[in-house]
């Protein structure tokens, strides 16, 4: 009994260190964004931001072009999400669907575009884009971020539909409806929850890009926000309040997303392992 | 689940499908025979994408490898094939070696570090009471979650020479020394325990949440009847856990080792390679070589040399993959 007690509370200790362990830094990132000056200045840590303030914020909102990053990242993003989603959506539903030949040829070509380096493809996409004058525009990003989402999106999205029992769409088929009214009536609305998983995963890799956002984008004010998060702490190295509020603002809507998908996240790509 | 492996792929074929109405026109006649290239259309966009925007940079990075290509020949569209000097020379400069070396370590290290660290957190979640293990969950969610570039911003933080949290921590501890003003960043093995820590610690959650999901599908009995049997729990997991998880854990290192191997943000962020090229790892050699350098060639080499270390993981894992695929 004795030990049994023991047991449980070193289990419950443990848990307890990890959590802290893995919740910290994320913390100390919005506590140092709500602290005052003077507190992070101070050379004993203050743990709590008491009296919080939110001068820090300000300072990383009124940065000089913080809008157009802003705006890049979120256009660039969110265009992605609805080229790869539309691409996506339509090879999904075929390879779901249809038996034809080079079905499994091209399911191949997806897994293994998923699995593709692209930090190794940097130099040839940097020469495509150069040579295509997209060059420290936006399109160059949404080109690179669409195919670096569309392998998954069409994975996920045929994960999805086939999980959708084709019999739904064939008694709409013999109550007369075409296929591509089965398709946009019965098929599109069940799919709702793994259309929004699929973008939202293509959003968290859009929006948190760092390589070719750097690499592509020379001139300042047609940054993102990663660039300009990396760029910001260089440039004011000392000024870690408005850093961290910079990077608060920046995790934000991950965050948000992140928890509304986080279930799915886990099976997702591992899935089929333990069958193996 | 996402992309769960599916059961109903292709039971209902759309080609040969026929509603049966009306006469066969000669236009009906025409259309019904190309249906045989109706699945073909609605996949052609995508793979036109993938083929073009992905395959020719693979060909480019192939062909380029083997090109004198640096910045006069960028400006002046020249094409001159030399051979496998690009990768003589690369191969023969003792920093890339240096760099080689160092990344197969530094993926070692943290794949190690990952599945470990990762599979103890999975069994103390197992262990766990429902509040307990939400909490821990939360937790690992927000590490998960962070963007890599505001988590690489907030270990600087923490582990800033004057003002961090960190060297504050250790000072007060005192069973190190004295941290105050100790810099992590002078060093090239500091630097990359620092970007090491980051990795791991953001790569934790994925493994645990995955080995918890698995460690949950073994039936609870094969536990029971061992402890029966006198087992202790290191017996159990080399037994019982290991054992019927051993498709997952290789899925797991496998994965790691292809997402570690190539890693460039955090590296990069962190210290721009530094201290003096000591933390510069194969992507970042590529990404210096040929953006900031203008060595096209040699940065393209550099690359292909890349792909075909991590091809030594990428086959095993893909040939498991399409094993799964053809069930």
């Amino acid at each position: 009994m004795r030990a049994r007690i023991a047991r449980r509370v070193a289990v419950n200790l443990a848990a307890l260190v990890a959590f802290v362990l893995f919740a910290f830094p994320v913390y100390w990132m919005m506590s140092t964004a709500f602290k005052q000056g003077s507190d992070i200045q101070s050379y004993t840590p203050k743990f709590i931001p008491w009296p919080p303030t939110l001068e820090n914020f300000v300072t990383a909102v009124t940065r000089e072009n913080f809008g157009d990053y802003a705006r890049n990242s979120l256009v660039v993003t969110l265009t992605t999400v609805a080229l790869a989603l539309v691409v996506g959506l339509l090879a999904a539903y075929a390879v779901a669907r249809a038996r034809f030949r080079g079905r499994k040829g091209f399911l191949l070509l997806v897994v293994i575009a998923q699995m593709a380096p692209f930090e190794a493809l940097l130099i040839p996409m940097f020469l495509v884009l150069r040579g295509l004058h997209l060059l420290n525009q936006l399109p160059a990003l949404v080109i690179t971020y669409f195919i670096f989402t569309l392998p998954f999106t069409i994975w996920s999205l045929r994960g999805f539909i086939a999980g959708i029992p084709v019999e739904l769409e064939e008694a709409a088929m013999v109550d007369g409806a075409s296929r591509a009214q089965a398709f946009f009536k019965v098929v599109l609305p069940l799919l709702g929850p793994g259309l929004v998983a699929t973008s939202i995963f293509g959003f968290i890799t859009a929006w948190n890009e760092f390589l070719f956002a750097y690499t592509v984008m020379r001139d300042n004010a047609n940054y993102t926000l990663p660039v300009w998060l990396v760029s910001f702490q260089t440039a004011f190295g000392t000024d870690w309040g408005g850093t961290m509020a910079a990077s608060t603002l920046f995790t934000l809507p991950v965050l948000i997303f992140f928890l509304i998908i986080q279930n799915r996240m886990v099976g997702g790509v591992t899935a089929g392992a333990v069958k193996g | 689940m996402i992309a769960e492996t599916d059961t109903k792929v292709g039971s209902e074929p759309i080609v040969g499908r026929r509603n049966g109405q009306g006469a066969p026109s000669p236009l009906r006649a025409a259309v019904s025979r190309l249906r045989w290239a109706l699945p073909y259309l609605p996949i052609l966009p995508a793979l036109i994408a993938l083929l073009v925007m992905l395959g020719y940079p693979v060909l480019l990075v192939i062909l380029i490898s083997f090109q004198k290509f640096g910045f006069a020949e960028l400006i002046q569209h020249k094409t001159t094939y030399i051979g496998i000097t690009n990768y003589i020379q690369i191969l023969r400069d003792p920093f890339f070696l240096a760099v080689v070396v160092r990344t197969v370590l530094f993926t070692l290290s943290v794949v190690g570090l990952t599945v470990v660290l990762g599979t103890l957190v999975a069994l103390l979640m197992d262990r766990l009471g429902g509040r307990m293990r939400l909490l821990l969950s939360i937790g690992m969610i927000l590490a998960w979650a962070t963007p890599i570039v505001a988590s690489t911003v907030i270990f600087q933080w923490l582990f800033d020479s004057k003002l961090g949290v960190i060297n504050w921590l250790l000072t007060r501890i005192g069973l190190f020394g004295d941290f105050t003003n100790y810099s992590w960043f002078t060093t090239g093995f500091s630097t990359f325990a620092i970007i090491t820590l980051l990795i791991v610690w953001q790569a934790i959650p994925f493994v645990a949440f995955s080995l918890y999901a698995g460690i949950l599908s073994i039936p609870r009995e094969l536990y029971e009847t061992a402890r029966v049997d006198g087992a202790d729990e290191w017996t159990m997991f080399r037994h019982i856990t290991l054992p019927i998880l051993a498709p997952l854990f290789m899925i797991l290192v496998f994965l790691s080792a292809i997402w570690d191997f190539k890693v460039f943000t955090q590296v990069y962020a962190m210290r721009q390679g530094g201290p003096a090229g000591q933390t510069v790892t194969l992507s970042l050699y590529a990404y210096i070589q040929g953006i900031s350098q203008s060595q096209f060639g040699r940065a393209a080499a550099a690359s292909v040399i890349m792909v075909l270390l991590l091809l030594i993981v990428l086959v095993p894992y893909i040939r498991r993959l399409l094993r799964t695929l053809e069930t």
